[in-house]
């Protein structure tokens, strides 16, 4: 059973600020506690399979120029930055 | 006018000069403008649409060469992004983003002369299987406008469906472009893993989600298909397909093909009527020469809670990336310190994608990946072993699209859970990668029901012959609206 406290601190670290709390903590925790059905899949001892791109199947790292000035179309621009809150001290 | 033709009815009538590409597309606009209030499929309209069908007019008239769509309307769901068209993902945190740059299914498109006539709505980020969580409310069923149209490609199915468009791109991540086509009585398909490129498309769930076409007919998606699908330089994940024409062969029909049926899929919880049309489509497909037997996918009984395990995980990471700082909506940064700005802006996501993005950071988490993030993984493993080896006995499985029929708006809006379980029928093709597609099959009560077949990984010619074969066997009333 996950705990309100449990959901309560991942919002925190998932930076999200909800107004109504409980609502969502009961819904979240009615949904988390569904997935316990995956306790019951017997599959303890099976290989998680990964699907595998060889590297030379990956495009080249290199600068692709875009044609438009995308800089421009950013939220907060202001000429040479990205302006942000300031951070905590 | 008649609106309700096909894609390929379409293109030979403009193509013979029967009609003209511009009386077309103002009609159908003209449709949208009378009818979508009602229904709210589309979020925004194109304004030059008219003028784009009148030069694809003039090119046909002067000879020039014309693209495969001759000026065809398709809706487009307003998760893939077309240049300098807004695209807001059904949210209210996206409103004001104009796209930079087209997906490649767009450029592809665009190639071809189609017309995008708008883009459709959808739950918020795609997260939602009745398009009740979008931020601009939902759409409505055209069967019946009380009944959800399913999601989240719903606007995508209702613009198809209510002839407000001749086809339309939606994207798959658990079901999302099928669900909505059997709850709307049309053609949706989820295409192998790869097999469409995934540029420009708004990252919800990378590793399951696909763009797949929602049209009228099986013929229609396969020429869907041919105009988008192979390799993509920007997509690492695609596939190379050969250029495969998936029309041609198409009426090759499925005499001799085996075909298991998904025990897990039409077992406790299906509506009786689901069923019943579920046995009527066996027996037509073994009319039409196919042999029929149950097959067991044991894992299907823990698909959904590894299907969300997953999708939450990933979605958590992408939309991390919404912090409002360099795309977003209009709200200063002055006065905030940086991690209380960026949960002030994230007031703007839904309650759904609220709560995804809360599971998305729980179930990964030290101390809960192993219980709920790994065992989600090992149970997609598992699943692919097991229908890999219904593969090796079954050209084709079959199963309802969804297990119930549409339901009222509202009616399960909070009950996360109770919508979970909606999903348990479309979620194996995501997790397995495996093709599959609805096709329209019965109307009950004046609701429709979908059927759904699956093919193997790269079998989706196979499976697009099987489905117009099933297709055939059905005449349905037309829509009521």
């Amino acid at each position: 059973m996950v705990t309100e406290k449990e959901i309560e601190h991942v919002s925190k670290l998932m930076k999200i600020d909800v107004d109504d709390h409980t609502e969502y903590v009961d819904k979240v925790q009615k949904m988390i506690n569904y997935f316990d059905i995956l306790d019951s899949a017997g599959v303890e001892s099976e290989e998680i399979s990964m699907p595998e791109i060889s590297l030379e199947s990956l495009r080249k790292d290199e600068h692709v120029a875009f044609d438009d000035k995308l800089i421009e179309k950013l939220n907060h621009y202001k000429g040479t930055y990205v302006r942000a809150p300031k951070m905590s001290s | 006018m008649n609106l309700k033709i096909s894609a390929l009815d379409f293109v030979q009538q403009v193509q013979n000069g029967d009609i003209s590409a511009e009386d077309f597309v103002a009609e159908t606009i003209q449709r949208i403008q009378k009818i979508d209030d009602d229904l709210h499929a589309f979020l925004s309209v194109n304004d030059d649409a008219i003028n784009q069908a009148k030069s694809i007019d003039k090119k046909i008239k002067s000879g020039e060469k014309v693209g495969a769509c001759f000026g065809m309307p398709i809706s487009i769901k307003d998760n893939m992004c077309i240049k300098n068209s807004k695209t807001t993902c059904a949210s209210k945190m996206l409103e004001n983003f104009v796209a930079p740059y087209d997906a490649t299914v767009i450029s592809k498109l665009k190639q071809q002369d189609a017309i995008f006539i708008g883009k459709v709505n959808m739950d918020e980020f795609a997260m939602g299987l009745t398009t009740e969580f979008s931020a601009y409310g939902p759409s409505k069923n055209p069967w019946n406008p009380e009944y959800v149209p399913g999601g989240s490609s719903g606007g995508s199915a209702v613009s198809v469906s209510a002839f407000e468009c001749v086809a339309s791109l939606g994207s798959d991540t658990g079901g999302s472009v099928r669900n909505p086509a059997s709850f709307c009585s049309v053609v949706g398909y989820k295409p192998t893993y790869g097999l469409i490129s995934r540029y420009g498309l708004i990252s919800y769930a990378n590793s399951i989600e696909q763009i797949g076409p929602l049209t009228r007919t099986v013929k229609d998606t396969a020429f869907m298909l041919n105009m988008i699908a192979g390799l993509d330089s920007n997509d690492n994940t695609t596939i190379d397909n050969k250029n495969e024409d998936y029309l041609s062969g198409i009426d090759s029909g499925i005499e001799g093909k085996k075909i298991g049926i998904i025990t897990e899929m039409i077992g406790d919880g299906i509506d009786s009527t689901v069923l019943s049309a579920t046995k009527d489509a066996i027996s037509k497909l073994e009319g039409l020469g196919a042999t029929c037997e149950e097959v067991s996918l044991d894992m299907v009984k823990y698909s959904v809670a590894a299907y969300y395990t997953i999708t939450a995980t990933e979605a958590g990471s992408n939309l991390a990336r919404y912090d409002n700082l360099r795309y977003g909506y209009e709200f200063p940064v002055e006065g905030y310190e940086f991690n209380s700005y960026i949960s002030k802006a994230r007031q703007k996501f839904g309650p759904e994608v609220t709560r995804r993005m809360i599971i998305g950071g729980f179930v990964p988490s030290a101390g809960h990946a192993g219980k709920y993030f790994l065992k989600a993984m090992k149970v997609k493993s598992k699943l692919i072993k097991e229908i890999n080896e219904a593969f090796k006995k079954f050209d084709l499985l079959i199963a309802p699209t969804v297990p119930v029929l549409p339901f009222k708006l509202g009616e399960k809006i909070n009950d996360p859970v109770s919508l979970f379980l909606i999903d348990i029928n479309t979620v194996t093709a995501n997790l397995t990668g495996k093709p599959a597609i609805s096709v329209p099959f019965a109307i009950s009560n004046g609701l429709p029901i979908g059927m759904q077949l699956f093919a193997n990984s790269n079998e989706d010619k196979l499976l697009l012959q099987a489905a117009c074969a099933l297709e055939s066997t059905v005449k349905l009333p037309e829509v009521p609206i």
